[in-house]
């Protein structure tokens, strides 16, 4: 009764109306025995809905709202919504459980794989760990070429980072013992590592060592303009060797003598002479 | 946001100096080094061939592992001259018969 409700504040109560029926009928006349609201004075607003919808409060009550517009709503124990949704009637999907799920499609040739040392497991056993040689020495990486020392370099690497993330996991699953083991191969790894280095940088200082002597050498010609290396014997002779010094070297680390390179049989003498 | 309490009071100058710390002119790195230069107006121009790169190379193949056999002993080199590996005489000797030659 959205025209009757406003105005019941302005329009007095059936009470008083009964009193000034009262009082007016004591009078006891007949013209006054009128019904009151002609009698009494009305004032009506445009919309009298707010007052009657509005719960009847005691004066002085307390609040009785529920300040905690989440309460009881918990993600952790799954109790749901508070409030209905627009799609609160609709079947949601649910989630499955990790066992009903697919298993994962993997790569088998992914890069990744070289950080486990296999398939199955995170980190190696300690006895499997323990499983090693010993470092290289620097005597037996000597006599690699620059392509095998840097193979073996990035072999060294890989390990090492193999070792890391086994002792992480390990560490982080609390798997237990195997530290001590993995530190001591990590070690031996890192000792060829060193040795590789060493090598290296022996090779580079005797380069340029050799660079140095080379200026003052007879025999070299560091310009760039024709052949870098003439042996003396065949200053004369430019156009008559034959060049097979590669072949005939011996692996050892003593200068090799000029007669390793093939003599043409009629220069021999000749050669042998020139040297002495 | 408020100090922390712990270090008021000329204790934390005791302590070595950040990167955070000074207002201007004190510079301190973080060990990466450099890789490039600061221009004037107050941009970085990045020199390329100062910024390290790694080279893995092909490892399909490769026989070596970080580990010697303990069934091979030890051996040092024995060498005529007093430098060794080190001789440049011995190091261009060697180049001289194995590279020599084209």
């Amino acid at each position: 009764m959205a025209s009757s409700a406003t105005a019941a504040s302005l329009r007095p109560s059936l009470g008083a109306a009964a009193a000034a029926f009262r009082l007016t009928s004591s009078s006891s006349s007949p013209a006054s025995r009128i019904c009151p609201s002609i009698l009494l004075l009305q004032t009506s607003s445009f919309s009298t809905s707010s007052p009657l919808s509005k719960r009847h409060t005691y004066p002085g009550a307390r609040s009785n709202k529920d300040m905690s517009k989440n309460r009881g709503q918990s993600a952790l124990r799954r109790t749901g919504l508070r409030w209905r949704l627009s799609m609160s009637d609709e079947p949601l999907p649910k989630p499955r459980s990790r066992d009903e799920l697919p298993p994962v499609e993997v790569d088998p040739d992914h890069g990744l794989w070289d950080f486990f040392p296999n398939r199955e497991t995170v980190a190696a056993a300690p006895e499997d760990d323990m499983k090693h040689g010993r470092a290289w020495m620097v005597e037996e990486l000597r006599g690699k070429s620059w392509e095998d020392l840097h193979r073996l370099w990035w072999v060294c690497v890989k390990e090492r980072n193999r070792i890391a993330t086994g002792s992480w996991e390990r560490e982080r699953g609390k798997m237990g013992f195997g530290k001590s083991e993995a530190q001591t191969r990590d070690r031996e790894v890192r000792n060829t590592m060193r040795g590789i280095k060493h090598v290296l940088t022996e090779r580079f200082y005797a380069w340029e060592d050799a660079v140095k002597l080379a200026e003052n050498d007879p025999e070299v010609d560091l310009s760039g303009k024709g052949r870098v290396f003439t042996p003396t014997e065949y200053l004369e002779e430019e156009g008559a060797v034959e060049t097979k010094a590669e072949e005939e070297v011996v692996g050892s680390r003593e200068a090799v003598e000029a007669e390793a390179v093939v003599v043409p049989p009629g220069e021999k003498a000749q050669g042998e002479a020139a040297r002495i | 946001m408020q100090p922390t309490r712990a270090l008021l009071g000329m204790r934390y100058r005791k302590l070595r100096l950040t990167t955070k710390d000074v207002n201007k002119g004190f510079y301190k790195g973080t060990g990466t080094g450099s890789m490039g230069r600061h221009t004037s107006r107050g941009g970085y121009i990045i020199e390329w061939n100062k910024v390290r790169t790694y080279v893995c190379p092909d490892l399909t193949g490769f026989k070596l592992t970080p580990f010697v056999t303990n069934t091979v002993k030890r051996v040092y080199g024995q060498y005529d001259t007093k430098l060794g590996p080190k001789d440049p005489e011995q190091y261009l000797a060697r180049w001289k018969a194995e590279n020599g030659f084209d």
